[in-house]
């Protein structure tokens, strides 16, 4: 599949700080990607690459197939992590000048804007300032900004930060939904949860480069199925068997790592030998796990 | 012009033009504004009133015939009195009386001339009642002059109708050659005209100027600007801001105008000897001029105000920076005499050449004496050139604006950024 974006060894550094340290990435339609990090990891600063905000130093941004150029913005939907609007602008009429500014029509921009805002649920506030809505609201007004002029490729930075859950789910859905129609989706978040959930592909930066790469299942395969989670009554002698690396012990609940390549169906023997074993699960080590073991100790923030 | 640059500049130059227009900031100073013209030229007209001398007074001498040289004198000025009482020889009675006129407000005032023995010149004061009247003041100088000759020439034996011939005040004819004719001399229009301009263009750019600043600041301070960039070039969103603002501007100076258009064709002003627009002396060359100087003006010092307005990061700053967008308008101002003194020297030449004096400086020049067409040409050419270059300077600052937070850039500061942008 043509990838719509392709990062190919960029840089970029400001002042004496390396924000992005050679990095490549490929984003393909009907796809969803998500660009992970913890804060000040360089996710901004990729992200404004692609869409020519800044320039890189070294490397070669590639958009829609050809070198970057103005006219490829117009099929791009870009949600900045700050984002603003103009307070004392009506809703509808905000949402008209930029779908315009993106190359639509004034008529077709108005009638798309009221069908989005009947779809997010804010058609009430169409005509009020911007001023008045709550932030939630604002942050719809925005979300809908974006997608007005269907996007072949859309780029938000933060998506999901301030929204409620209800919220939260509602913006999600919209997106799964578009990855459906054949749009691609990047989004950047420090929140491993919605990525786990999401993404067909993911990249994990840190200090400008990327440390992890790939699609999601792919990802996830390379790391050993090596969680265990207990519920049990009766004794945890268990836990002292020669498989387990650490665990974390609550009242009949076990939280257990084992070593590299240990033998699971083992401990389940031991276990229930000691102890009335409820539940026995073996799980994938979840993004966050891997997260936090691939940045370490090493994430600034 | 790149593709869609035209496009996404009238957009957002209709946006800012209609988010003003509609404004209730846009209805408020349309109306007020006229109506604070209006009282300051009713101002204007109250105190011009006071430019007189004064009307009542009384003159205390030992000297009986001098006084009464000093009378017909001030009488024969160009401030004419409507009473002078003498008192000569006047005792000490007669001071008090009059003191106590001037305490009453009966008169304005009043004038002491002592002659004294084997002195030419006489000892006069003048005691006023209002605290300092220069009119009145330069009445008395020169009434008591002209007295001092008048005495001079009576005791020499010239008749008195021959001394008051000789005393008469010559009418000065001023004339200027102008453009290769005599014309009559307009250094007073000339000077009119250009503090008219002065007058417009320093309003415009502290009110619209001010305002393109703002614009600026907003979009940055709610940071809408990198959804704004993020579709169309830092270009087209200066242009159309300009474009917009001063749509804005034109629109309310058009409401003025035909305000005072209508004003002055209308019944009410020819009682004050206003007989439409020509009559105050405008010639339509000049209001072409005009028309272009303000333009280029109000474009070069809205630039500027959009670049400094892209380097600050809040509202308040905007204030501290006015003054630096006013000071090439206040020297031109200061620099004006000078330039009216000696239209065609060099320093004149250059003034008018340098873009940011160039409005209101070559205008002032084009209304003394025609400078040679190239010289208007070059300004002009060289006005729009620095227009051009401040856009594209606000712009790219503005694009680095992006990359900043939370604290205004400094010179090497934002030379680095254009770089990395």
């Amino acid at each position: 599949m043509e990838a719509l974006v392709e990062l190919d060894n960029v840089s970029k550094s400001y002042e004496e700080k390396a924000a992005v340290h050679d990095l490549s990435l490929k984003i393909e339609a009907g796809s969803m990607f998500g660009l992970l990090g913890p804060n000040g990891a360089g996710k901004t600063s990729t992200i404004r690459m692609m869409i020519g905000i800044t320039l890189p130093d070294a490397g070669k941004v590639t958009l829609f197939g050809k070198p970057f150029g103005n006219a490829a913005l117009k099929r791009v939907g870009y949600l900045p992590e700050e984002r603003g609007l103009y307070k004392k602008m009506k809703v509808i009429d905000q949402l008209v000048f930029l779908a315009e500014l993106r190359g639509l029509g004034a008529l077709e921009a108005k009638r798309r804007a009221k069908q989005w805002c009947e779809k997010l649920q804010i058609a009430d506030s169409i005509d009020k300032k911007t001023e008045e809505l709550s932030k939630g609201m604002q942050q719809k007004i925005q979300f809908i900004a974006t997608l007005l002029h269907d996007p072949e490729l859309i780029i938000m930075d933060e998506p999901f930060s301030g929204l409620d859950p209800v919220n939260a789910m509602l913006l999600q859905d919209t997106l799964l939904e578009l990855k459906k129609n054949g749009n691609a989706v990047l989004f950047s978040t420090h929140r491993m949860d919605q990525v786990e959930k999401l993404c067909d592909s993911i990249c994990l930066i840190n200090r400008g480069e990327a440390v992890l790469a790939g699609g999601m299942r792919e990802v996830k395969s390379r790391y050993e199925r090596n969680r265990v989670i207990v519920q049990f009554e009766g004794n945890d002698a268990f836990l002292q068997h020669p498989a387990i690396a650490e665990s974390k012990s609550y009242a009949g609940h076990a939280e257990i790592k084992l070593k590299p390549h240990a033998d699971a169906q083992d401990l389940l023997k031991t276990a229930a030998a000691t102890a009335i074993i409820t539940k026995f699960e073996l799980v994938e080590p979840s993004l966050e796990e891997i997260f936090i073991e691939t940045v370490g100790g090493r994430a600034d923030a | 012009m790149p593709d869609g640059l035209l496009r996404n500049t009238l957009l957002i130059a209709k946006r800012e033009y209609l988010e003003r227009v509609r404004s209730r900031v846009f209805r408020i100073t349309t109306l007020l504004v006229p109506l604070a013209m209006g009282g300051l030229a009713l101002l204007g007209g109250l105190s011009g009133r006071k430019l007189e001398g004064v009307q009542n007074l009384a003159i205390l001498s030992n000297d009986a015939e001098l006084a009464q040289q000093v009378k017909v004198a001030l009488y024969d000025g160009t401030f004419a009195p409507k009473l002078v009482e003498v008192y000569a020889p006047a005792g000490s009675a007669d001071l008090a009386q009059v003191r106590g006129q001037v305490a009453s407000h009966q008169i304005g005032g009043y004038l002491t001339v002592e002659t004294v023995q084997g002195e030419a010149e006489p000892e006069v004061t003048w005691i006023s009642g209002a605290s300092i009247n220069l009119v009145g003041k330069a009445q008395m100088e020169s009434a008591v002059r002209s007295a001092l000759i008048r005495k001079q020439l009576a005791a020499r034996g010239v008749p008195e109708d021959e001394v008051s011939g000789l005393m008469k005040e010559v009418q000065l004819d001023t004339k200027q050659l102008k453009n290769g004719a005599v014309v009559k001399s307009d250094s007073e229009r000339s000077f009119l005209g250009a503090y008219v301009l002065i007058l417009v263009l320093y309003a415009s750019v502290l009110i619209y100027g001010i305002n393109v600043a703002r614009s600026v600041v907003e979009e940055k301070t709610s940071r809408i600007f990198e959804v704004l960039l993020s579709t169309a070039s830092s270009d087209s969103l200066m242009l159309g801001k300009l474009l917009g603002v001063g749509a804005v501007g034109l629109t309310q100076m058009g409401i003025w105008v035909g305000l005072v258009v209508f004003y002055a064709g209308s019944a009410m002003a020819a009682t004050q000897g206003i007989h439409g627009l020509g009559s105050l002396g405008i010639t339509r060359a000049e209001l072409g001029f005009f028309g272009i100087f303000f333009v280029g003006g109000f474009f070069l010092y809205s630039a500027l105000a959009a670049a400094l307005g892209s380097s600050v990061s809040g509202e308040q700053e905007v204030q501290q920076f006015s003054f630096i967008l006013i000071s090439p308008l206040v020297v031109s101002v200061v620099l004006l005499p000078y330039v009216l003194g000696n239209p065609n020297s060099t320093g004149a030449v250059i003034l008018s050449l340098l873009p940011p004096f160039t409005p209101i400086i070559m205008y002032m020049r084009i209304c003394t004496q025609m400078p040679p067409a190239w010289q208007v040409w070059l300004s002009v050419a060289l006005l729009a050139a620095a227009v051009w270059g401040m856009v594209w300077l606000a712009a790219r600052i503005y694009r680095v604006g992006v990359l900043m937070y939370g604290k205004r850039a400094t010179l090497p500061e934002m030379l680095r950024w254009l770089r990395y942008s």
